[in-house]
């Protein structure tokens, strides 16, 4: 109940920022629920959570682990283990096409060839009983017509463009490292020029060296593609370095979005503020790291009131019983807080809010 | 002394848990209870049916009688009560199939531990042979045992026992090769402890919940090879009361009287059933990792 | 990768020495006097003598197994002491009825099985899944000479479909092969839905997914493809098991098999004919398992690379 009429006073106040930022939204996503039902009880993943991306734009979708950012982003291609995943409600518009209501063999077109998808582990997400250059071809076959040396070359193309040679076509992901390995999921995920990558975590299993060189492809790809992307991570220093805009994820909803300018300059969430204060920074000298305290809520019990109000040291009384909404705060940025949406007022945040980074 | 105490705490509660994941499964619980039946009237039998009344002496006048109020699963062939017949047949299957089982994980894994544990040459040597020993279908190599030493109860026995060696001997040698390097065990090398004192507490311990869920399966596959062996004559003979010399006896008249073959044949496989789902049930339980 | 091959069957060689030496020391000590069988109650000293030099009995232990290794290498398994005649012609009239019998069983098995497991396992607790899971249950517990007794009650005696025991016609087979692949079709389907159940949820299959593929190419390219080791070692250690339920199934239909014939001599104490059967069946065995092994190499490229590379 409480979710749709936060739903409707967010929707307009959203308004202004296509046409801001993005003429058009190529992904939105409205009110999408997420549940696994287990034997016991009832995972919370996602929680009405509202998200766009317009058409050539990088969103960064930053969380810890156990928000519900890969929930999300499987859902949008309805990937969702069913059970014991369960859509329990939401819209989740493409191109002008609720993908909730999509039939199979719609669902099917769309995957590889308009959405595709890079998984967080390269280790596991390529089949090891087929060459890596048949299985970009298989996505090629799949999607278009054409004959088999016409799509051994395509997959082929696809490996230079990835930087891996031809050469290696025939080779099977075992002979692989982890780093080449995500290059062929990239490879097979550009295979179909998608409009729009989702890319859950595609670093965090590869090692630092290794993750720059990828960021640095996708940099490159999304530049010359002009490919919409929605990275999933856990690390605000990759979504720098890669998108537009970024959107911090709670407990199964955004608490915080804007432009990158936005969020990293002026973090206004005390979630956002206590994600930047425990990274280490170079600018600052010798200043303690101040980690956020505790740990995110059960997901089988979500707080009655803003989810982030046990941790929160600015927290009172009326967070506890009340959820927040999202609330503008300027620019195209907007922060899930009762203390933004002047519930009450907390000097001691807005003092760190105008203190910035 | 807390600390065996501690141990032996701990061995109770993994036990415990176990039992509570195995009263979990409904299908390894039916394979107890009906495995559970079977052993009381194997118990018992002489309290429900006459040994020598009923199941060894002929009465020619009701040879062959179909299934009745007074003879349930009818008469075989001379005029025996073919229920009598079945419920002592499990007083002879049972223990023998325990029996060669037992010796197969004793002699098995002793070998296995020695092949684990003790040199490559020793490893090689023993593990070879075993090698040969599974080239030969367990069936044949029983049928060839026993028709060697000649056929009796024992040397039935034996040449179960020892077709049924090699599974054994690896699953132990696997298990002790796995252990063998850990840390613990080369702490209590460290502090001067035997290899048989190693062997004994620290590796047999630890490979127990692969060596009962293989006993487990052994054992019905055991039953099933005392059938077989007797079923073609290389095993128990008439007129002692085993299912597999049974259905083998009733086969001459079987197109008339299916009852004499159809019967015996329904409790040797209850039988296995009964145990196969019991060892699936403990495979779950005793390791949660081996599902699936 | 030939040479891989070419490794494993040198490798044959010691095995079935070994398997050779155990059957012949086993059943050389059979007791009973085969001389004194084959020459009935009347016979002088002479007689006895120049038969047992004839059959080289008077030999030590390790020269007669020699000899028999030598003339077995060139196909001669020796003279049956029951019937007279070469025990490789006696095998030659009957392994053909055996692998026929045998083979027939175990693509019934393969054929059923793995559709069923993949089905049960894509459809998990399905009705399907269900009563397919049960009836493997049976079909693991039942003893073949017994259900091919019920098969025979119902089938040929009862409703007349089939002939059980005339073998001019193709109607014969029918039943011995369906009484040989209960357990190997239980055990294929068991373990094809268990081995189909892992690799359904791995990583690449939910790449697959992404890839747009529809679900029956997921399930046969991309999952069965990958569930095919365990279920293939199952298919292998099978074909092992039906060649020595043969004994009893061919026993049952009175199938003129090797199996039956094994039957027979055993009650004969015809010693060199059972050594020839058990080394025969035990030798298709192993020759089986490595073909597994090479099936291996073509179903896993991680395993054709080790294959390559590996020193032994």
């Amino acid at each position: 109940m409480e979710e749709k009429k936060q739903h409707k006073t967010a929707l307009p106040e959203k308004e202004p920022i296509p046409s801001a930022q993005a003429p058009e939204a190529l992904l939105d996503i409205r009110g999408l629920r997420v549940e696994y039902h287990t034997d016991e009880d009832v995972v919370y993943a996602v929680n009405g959570l509202d998200l766009t991306i317009g058409k050539g734009e990088s969103l960064g979708l930053v969380g810890e682990t156990g928000a519900g950012k890969t929930t999300t982003a499987l859902s949008v291609l309805r990937l969702i283990a069913d059970p014991p995943g369960k859509i329990m409600g939401g819209e989740i518009w493409f191109e002008g096409e609720d993908m909730l209501q999509a039939k199979p063999a719609r669902l099917r077109e769309i995957r590889g060839s308009k959405i595709s998808v890079i998984f967080q582990d390269p280790m596991t997400s390529l089949n090891p009983v087929y060459s890596v250059g048949d299985q970009i071809a298989e996505v090629i076959h799949q999607h278009e017509k054409c004959s088999k040396e016409e799509g051994r070359r395509k997959a082929g193309d696809m490996l230079e463009m990835v930087g891996i040679p031809r050469a290696r076509y025939d080779e099977y992901p075992h002979q692989f490292s982890g780093g080449m390995k995500q290059r062929v999921v990239i490879a097979m995920s550009i295979a179909c020029s998608p409009e729009l990558i989702l890319a859950d975590e595609p670093t965090t299993a590869l090692d630092v060296t290794i993750q720059a060189q990828v960021l640095e492809l996708m940099n490159e790809l999304k530049e010359k593609l002009r490919t919409s992307l929605l990275l999933i991570t856990h690390d605000l220093g990759v979504v720098a370095q890669v998108c537009d805009r970024v959107a911090i994820m709670y407990a199964g909803e955004i608490v915080e979005s804007g432009t990158i300018a936005e969020v990293f300059d002026h973090p206004h969430h005390p979630y956002t503020i206590g994600l930047f204060g425990s990274i280490p920074s170079l600018d600052e000298t010798a200043e303690k790291l101040k980690p956020i305290q505790g740990q995110m809520p059960d997901p089988t019990e979500l707080p009655e009131g803003c989810a982030f109000a046990p941790r929160c040291p600015y927290a009172t009384e009326a967070c506890r019983t009340h959820k927040p909404e999202m609330t503008g705060v300027g620019g195209t940025q907007m922060v899930r807080c009762l203390a933004h949406q002047g519930v009450f007022e907390s000097p001691e945040l807005m003092e760190e809010v105008r203190h910035g980074r | 002394m807390t600390g065996k105490v501690k141990n032996k705490n701990k061995k109770k509660s993994q036990a415990a848990a176990v039992w509570r994941r195995l009263k979990k499964n409904k299908m390894a619980v039916l394979g107890l209870i009906i495995l559970a039946i079977i052993i009381f009237f194997a118990v018992f039998a002489d309290v429900f049916f006459d040994y020598e009344t009923l199941v060894i002496q002929q009465n020619a006048s009701l040879k062959l009688q179909p299934p009745s109020a007074e003879h349930w699963l009818g008469t075989d062939e001379v005029g025996r009560d073919i229920l009598a017949r079945i419920v002592h047949g499990a007083r002879i299957s049972l223990p023998v199939a325990f029996a060669t089982i037992a010796i197969a994980t004793v002699v098995g894994g002793l070998l296995g531990a020695i092949a684990g544990y003790g040199s490559r040459r020793v490893d090689d040597v023993i593990m070879r042979v075993m090698d040969i020993f599974l080239a030969i279908p367990s069936i044949l190599l029983s049928i060839a045992l026993v028709s060697a030493m000649g056929t009796s109860v024992t040397n039935m026995m034996l040449a179960i026992s020892i077709s049924n060696i090699p599974p054994f001997a690896r699953i132990v040698r696997s298990a002790v090769l796995t252990i063998k390097n850990e840390e613990y065990i080369e702490a209590a090398r460290a502090i001067g402890a035997s290899d048989k004192r190693i062997i004994l507490k620290h590796i047999l311990p630890n490979c127990m919940a692969p060596i009962i869920v293989q006993a487990t399966l052994s054992i019905a596959g055991s039953i099933l090879a005392i059938a077989s062996l007797s079923f073609i004559g290389l095993g128990i003979s008439p007129p002692t009361p085993e299912w597999g010399s049974m259905v083998s006896t009733g086969r001459q008249y079987f197109r008339a009287a299916w009852w004499v073959c159809a019967f015996p044949g329904l409790a040797i496989m209850l039988t296995i059933l009964s145990l196969n789902l019991l060892g699936d049930g403990l495979r779950d339980a005793l390791d949660p990792k081996l599902k699936n | 990768m030939y040479r891989f091959i070419l490794k494993r069957l040198l490798m044959l060689i010691p095995v079935l020495l070994g398997v050779s030496f155990i059957v012949y020391t086993i059943l050389s000590f059979t007791p009973g006097d085969p001389v004194q069988m084959m020459l009935g109650d009347n016979y002088s000293e002479e007689a006895y003598n120049a038969l047992q030099a004839e059959l080289g009995l008077d030999d030590p232990f390790l020269v007669q197994y020699g000899r028999f290794i030598v003339n077995a290498v060139q196909g001669d398994f020796g003279t049956s002491y029951s019937t007279g005649n070469p025990v490789a012609a006696e095998i030659a009239a009957r392994l053909p009825n055996t692998i026929l019998l045998s083979a027939c069983a175990m693509l019934f098995a393969i054929l059923i099985g793995i559709p069923l497991g993949v089905i049960s396992a894509t459809h998990q607790y399905s009705a399907v899944d269900n009563i397919s899971m049960v009836g493997a249950l049976f079909g693991v517990s039942m003893p073949n000479f017994w259900l091919g007794l019920m098969l025979i009650v119902i089938f040929a005696a009862g409703l007349g479909w089939f002939p059980s025991s005339n073998f001019e016609t193709w109607g014969a087979l029918v039943l011995p092969a369906i009484t040989l692949s209960a357990n190997s079709l239980a055990m294929i389907t068991r373990m094809t839905r268990s081995s189909m159940l892992e690799t359904i949820r791995q990583d690449y299959i939910r790449t697959a997914r992404a890839k747009g593929l529809k679900e029956s190419v997921i399930t046969i390219r991309h999952a069965l493809r990958n569930a095919m080791i365990p279920i293939v070692t199952t298919v292998g250690l099978q074909f092992g098991f039906s060649l020595g339920g043969a004994v009893l199934v061919e026993t049952v239909f009175s199938w003129p098999g090797i199996g039956r014939l094994l039957v027979d001599r055993i009650g004969l104490k015809d010693t060199p004919v059972v050594v020839a059967c058990v080394l025969v069946l035990a030798t298709m065995f192993t020759i089986i398992n490595l073909c597994i092994d090479i099936l291996y190499a073509f179903l896993d490229p991680r395993i054709r690379a080790q294959y390559k590379t590996a020193k032994r």
